[in-house]
């Protein structure tokens, strides 16, 4: 018997008043994979996340994580989850370590500061950052603190947020290889990006958004591999960095 | 770390609430210091009394003694009346500032006596005391304001809503916790140091814990306000701006213009016109025929009249009999004036259940016996002994008794509570 991948998305159906943002979305990640899901502004990314993080209910369909529906048990869902909105925002008054330890007090899992700062390490966050307060981390160093959380909650659902954007290409590299990384570990990864060239990087499939629901689905290596202009062409994403 | 010190010490690390609770705490402590100075002060003044009083009695005793005249001893001698504060009204001030809580008074008219105390500068009464009330009613929502406004928006204007939101513990739980710390540190930051004072000044537990809980309540009404205001989703700002507002309408505007109204509705004498008005009645007396005068004061007082008659010359007993008079003469204004105040102080205190602020107020200077019925209880104290004075003097004027030195110590005595 396979077994029920942790983000699994059918038929779902969610409006904001009267009007609807997601129309019949499929969309399953398994384990230890990543999906990145594009698409144009409006077309039912952030919705998507809302859903699953218990933001937004539907109206129609069935989404769960891990089996959890959020829309009737979010806190339950959300223990299952770790999300990385587009700007990781923390607290600059607290160092690496003091965030971290408070993210996961927040959410019900204390650990060591050993293991806190073991943690950092492995999301690459230099040991001298470790006890600074984040007032002058870039985005990269507070995604990587974000990343830390994550990793010491062994969650099964990693749910990213453009976080890409405003990343230098050195600090894009740097983030994809962590989050193959995490990806490794059996996590489900799902990325809402408007970047094409770093869902090629790092993902394993392509999730195409278009009037609320999947226009396409494509892996991103093998011999069914996505062809980028093609799919730029098509969707008219990623444009900046395919015009560099 | 539990969550709670995990809350501290991000709220701590804050220089702006860090400051904030740092200048509440002087503020609430230099209140209590300033009260518990005044109420020491206070303590002080009435316990000089006795040593005072002893040698201004030795002074006239000396005199009277010569001529054994009742008269003299009655005009010339003053007898102590005091208002002991009680253990809290180190807290809240309230009338004690601009009501007389001494009163010497003389077996002569009263009504003077007493009024003479309204002449007070209005000015100077208009602000208050700076005590624990004010500290408490007017200054702790504005911390409450600071510390409360951006409780919501300013994670959203950080960026770190969605973040915490998202989090299994991090949504209503992390508003809550983070709420009850602040409103924790604001009520800690003022009962710690009231409780101190309140041991320090004898203050009865029941009391203590009634006021803690006003305290308490007080907080939570503002809290609550803030929390009303943070629903609306506007920036912090914009939350700030519009609880400034709603300090200044509730704390200052709405009780100013009430208590206009008020004033207006229920219109009372000056104290000093009752005063004034008395003196007149006094003065006119001289111009009385004498006879008309004891007349006049044996129908009211039958158990003297049958006093001998006065001579040709000044005796006490018609000076004493027409400052009497001069007091039934303004037994109706007194009535009146007295009735008028309780009539405000009602509604004043009607007005706190609609006004916290308001009602918080009443509800200290109650619990502080600082209050207009504080004063009416003192002023009647002081009556009722004035009465005695009168009794006491009147058995030797009216009949005609000698007064001699060793009388003073016959006397009474004022006694500080109905009690004794």
């Amino acid at each position: 018997m396979t077994e029920a991948p942790p983000i699994h998305i059918d038929a779902l159906t969610l409006a904001y008043g009267t009007h609807r943002v997601l129309d019949g979305l499929t969309l399953s990640v398994p384990a230890g994979s990543i999906t990145a899901l594009l698409g144009g502004n409006g077309a039912g990314k952030s919705t998507t996340l809302a859903a699953l993080l218990g933001f937004a209910k539907a109206q129609s369909g069935t989404i769960a994580v891990c089996g959890v529906d959020p829309g009737r048990q979010p806190d339950l869902a959300r223990k299952r989850i770790a999300y990385l909105p587009e700007n990781v925002a923390l607290y600059e008054h607290l160092t690496a370590v003091e965030n971290a330890d408070y993210l996961l007090a927040l959410s019900g899992e204390r650990q060591s500061k050993a293991a806190i700062t073991d943690a950092l390490a492995a999301a690459g966050l230099q040991d001298r950052a470790w006890d600074q307060r984040l007032g002058g981390f870039s985005k990269g160093m507070r995604q990587k603190v974000a990343i830390a959380v994550a990793l010491l909650r062994q969650v099964p659902v990693l749910l990213l947020d453009e976080p890409t954007s405003g990343l230098d290409p050195r600090a894009t590299a740097d983030f994809n290889a962590l989050v193959s990384a995490v990806r490794d570990r059996g996590t489900a990864v799902l990325m809402v990006t408007h970047d094409l060239l770093s869902a090629a990087d790092v993902a394993d499939s392509i999730a195409f958004l278009e009037g609320g629901r999947v226009a396409e689905a494509v892996p991103a290596s093998g011999p069914d591999r996505f062809d980028i202009r093609a799919l730029h062409a098509r969707f008219q994403v990623g444009a900046d960095r395919l015009a560099a | 770390m539990s969550l709670l010190a995990h809350e501290l010490r991000l709220l701590l690390r804050h220089r702006l609430t860090v400051a904030a609770l740092a200048l509440l705490a002087v503020l609430t402590i230099a209140a209590l210091a300033a009260g518990m100075a005044e109420t020491s002060r206070q303590h002080a003044a009435i316990a000089a009394i006795p040593a005072a009083q002893a040698e201004d009695i030795a002074a006239v005793a000396d005199y009277v003694d010569q001529s054994k005249d009742a008269g003299s001893a009655a005009y010339y001698s003053f007898h102590p009346t005091w208002d002991a504060p009680a253990p809290l009204a180190f807290a809240a001030l309230g009338m004690r500032d601009v009501s007389p809580y001494m009163l010497r008074v003389r077996a002569l008219g009263l009504e003077a006596q007493i009024y003479d105390g309204d002449t007070f500068n209005p000015e100077l009464a208009l602000p208050g005391r700076f005590d624990f009330a004010f500290v408490l009613v007017f200054l702790a929502p504005l911390f409450v304001i600071a510390l409360f406004h951006d409780l919501v928006s300013s994670e959203r204007e950080a960026g770190r809503q969605r973040t915490l939101d998202a989090l299994p513990n991090g949504g209503k739980a992390l508003w809550r916790r983070r709420t009850a710390l602040r409103f924790a540190l604001v009520w800690a930051t003022l009962a710690l140091p009231f409780t101190a004072a309140a041991l320090i000044e004898g203050v009865a537990l029941p009391t203590l814990l009634i006021v803690l809980d006003l305290i308490a309540a007080y907080l939570f009404f503002w809290v609550g306000i803030a929390a009303l205001v943070g629903r609306l989703q506007w920036s912090s700002v914009a939350n700030a701006a519009t609880l400034a507002a709603t300090w200044l309408v509730l704390v200052l505007v709405v009780p100013t213009l009430a208590n206009v109204a008020i004033n207006r509705a229920i219109p009372v004498d000056q104290g000093a016109e009752i005063a004034l008005a008395q003196r007149e009645a006094v003065n006119g007396a001289w111009e009385i025929p004498r006879e008309q005068t004891m007349r006049r004061f044996y129908a009211s007082h039958p158990q003297w009249a049958d006093s001998p008659p006065l001579g040709t010359e000044f005796h006490y007993k018609w000076y004493l009999a027409f400052h009497q008079n001069g007091d039934a003469s303004v037994a109706g204004r007194v009535q009146a004036y007295r009735a008028g105040l309780e009539a405000r102080d009602a509604a004043g205190r009607a007005l706190g259940w609609l006004l916290p602020s308001v009602g918080v107020q009443a509800l200290l200077t109650r619990l502080a016996q600082t209050d207009l019925t504080a004063q009416l209880a003192y002023q009647d104290r002081v009556r009722a002994f004035h009465a005695q004075l009168r009794d006491f003097y009147y058995a030797y004027l009216f009949r005609d008794r000698p007064f001699g030195k060793a009388d003073f110590a016959r006397a009474p005595r004022f006694k500080d509570t109905p009690d004794g």
